[in-house]
């Protein structure tokens, strides 16, 4: 008696699980593919994946890193919007609270400061990777577009973020980023305006910052990130195949797959991208491509935690629109565009960012030369990716110069 | 001919919609021009552009006093008052007075005694604003009227 009614309950907890995950936990490789397509977060990948995909050395994991450190700063933003008062002494002060009064406080700032430092550095890695193996090559090209625009909204989100201290850095590393915009030609001036509500930045201007950074500039990178990770599902992983022709396929026309893809088949693409020439090189994702991302989720996580329990996140005096530090120094990361800037606002400033953003959109559209993708500095790449070298050079030596050649007066000084 | 009378109607229904969808869109379109103007502010609750800063007798000769609020210096010189900007022409920071002139700390601009752009990326001069003696004989600051560097306030 006791028995069945145990095993009642037994078969009625299976079907409550049921109804959550209609496979359970999966045994086997058929039961780990089932759910690989089958689960809403799980079908982000395909049930097979090349096993050249999952050389790290390919990709050095790049782009899961980054959405690793997206996830991070979501969670932390998150919880620091709790304590947080988007008001400018208060926000100082509640700065003070996170750091010496809320339990943990300190760690969960800490943790949001160096990840978004640390995505800032990883996804321009992850755009070198991708120029460095050809990757934003046919059919690639508008993922790339896709991308830098993720790399601005990075770097839009990195500038918002910046002034929420309310210390002098961020009171002045503002004043200086939103007088670079009133140099653009025509809207200069009223974007200046725009982005403080007013002449200078006060209350409205910290309040347009905080809502630009906890709910625009996220809801765009999550819009992006989205489409960016689709594209690369239904395209595959760039070094996975091997050269292969890509023929477009006649409208109307269903291909003669082996395969039964469905309504996939009427995708533009020959197939869904998921199968290797040789069926040898597919391996399941689960276990071998979730294992690993799992792996370097948790390096990630571990590494943070690492780093906010040993390096603090600076905060300096509550900002003073009276005094100007000296030197007043932008986040390391705009500091190469502060070098340049010393040389002179309209070209350091708006121009020569703006043929960047230009070079790097039409990028994809004008080198169309197949060949040399999903292969490391390609001979056949030589050009292209020397004159990206060259960019990548100017950018890291005039970022070093900014951050550690430059003394009061934004004069030279040597750092030892 | 069936065909050709089917032919001749207009498809009055489809028009419609198309005007409809064209409406919907050009509405669409000045709701979100609407918006963006909403964010443009029309009251500003900053400090008075235009402010008394004291009795001239609060500047003694050959003085240089920094105001913090109107972000400029207020000098008497040998031949009277007059007021420069402490704010840098190139990105806004507030310039340091030195014994040269003023110095900028973000980006390195130099200027003269007078505000002239001696060395780094400052575009203009600084700005000089207008001084005056109000009724009360007190000294009234102007930051929405600038004058040339030759501008004295005799006391």
């Amino acid at each position: 008696m006791a028995h069945t009614s145990r095993g009642a309950v037994v078969a009625w907890l299976t079907g409550v699980g049921r109804s959550v995950s209609r496979i359970g936990w999966p045994r086997t490789d058929k039961d780990r593919a089932a759910a690989m397509i089958s689960s809403f977060f799980l079908h982000i990948h395909s049930a097979k994946v090349n096993r050249h995909s999952l050389e790290a050395k390919y990709t050095l994991g790049l782009g899961l890193i980054s959405a690793v450190l997206f996830g991070v700063l979501t969670v932390t933003g998150l919880a620091l919007m709790f304590y947080y008062v988007p008001y400018p002494r208060e926000a100082y002060r509640s700065m003070k609270d996170l750091q010496f009064v809320v339990t943990f406080g300190i760690v969960l700032r800490n943790m949001h400061r160096w990840a978004a430092h640390a995505l800032v550095a990883v996804v321009f890695l992850h755009m070198c990777r991708v120029f460095l193996t050809g990757a934003y090559k046919a059919p690639r090209e508008f993922n790339w577009v896709i991308g830098v625009g993720l790399l601005l909204l990075t770097l839009g989100l990195s500038f918002t973020g910046y002034l929420l201290p309310w210390d002098q850095l961020s009171y002045w590393a503002i004043t200086v980023g939103t007088n670079i915009a009133a140099y653009a030609p025509v809207v200069g001036e009223r974007l200046k305006f725009l982005l403080l509500a007013g002449h200078t930045i006060g209350p409205l201007t910290l309040l347009r910052f905080y809502v630009l950074h906890c709910v625009v500039l996220p809801l765009g990178v999550l819009a992006l990130v989205a489409l960016h990770i689709w594209r690369v599902r239904k395209d595959g992983l760039s070094g996975a195949e091997p050269a292969r022709e890509v023929v477009e396929e006649v409208s109307g026309a269903f291909p003669p797959s082996t395969k039964t893809y469905g309504l996939m088949a009427l995708t533009k693409r020959p197939s869904a991208s998921v199968e290797a020439s040789d069926p040898a090189d597919e391996v399941f994702a689960w276990p071998h491509l979730l294992y690993r991302e799992l792996l370097v989720a948790l390096g990630v996580i571990i590494a943070l935690h690492l780093a906010s329990l040993v390096f603090m996140a600076p905060l300096e005096e509550i900002a003073d629109p009276t005094r100007t530090p000296n030197p007043a120094k932008a986040p390391w990361y705009f500091l190469g565009l502060q070098e340049l800037v010393h040389y002179s606002a309209l070209i350091g400033g708006v121009i020569v960012p703006t043929l960047v953003v230009v070079a790097l959109v039409a990028l994809p559209y004008v080198d169309r030369r197949p060949g040399g993708t999903g292969r490391w500095f390609a001979p056949e790449r030589l050009v292209a990716n020397t004159i990206f070298a060259a960019f990548v050079l100017a950018t890291v030596v005039l970022t070093i110069v900014g951050t550690l050649f430059r003394g009061p007066n934004w004069s030279w000084v040597w750092p030892w | 001919m069936v065909d050709g009378t089917q032919h001749e109607k207009p498809p009055a229904r489809r028009e419609f919609f198309a005007a409809g969808c064209v409406a919907i869109a050009v509405a669409s379109v000045g709701f979100l021009a609407s918006t963006f103007r909403f964010l443009v502010p029309n009251v500003l609750y900053e400090p008075s552009r235009r402010a008394t800063i004291g009795s001239p007798d609060d500047f003694p000769p050959g003085s240089v006093t920094f105001l913090p609020e109107q972000r400029c210096f207020v000098f008497h010189g040998a031949e009277g008052f007059y007021a420069i900007s402490s704010i840098c022409t190139h990105l806004g920071c507030n310039v340091n007075h030195v014994s040269t002139g003023f110095a900028c700390p973000c980006h390195g601009s130099r200027f003269d005694d007078n505000g002239r752009v001696v060395h780094g990326p400052a575009p203009s001069p600084l700005a000089w604003y207008s001084l005056a003696v109000s009724p009360r004989g007190e000294l009234v600051l102007d930051l929405d009227r600038t004058v040339g560097p030759v501008f004295r306030l005799r006391a």
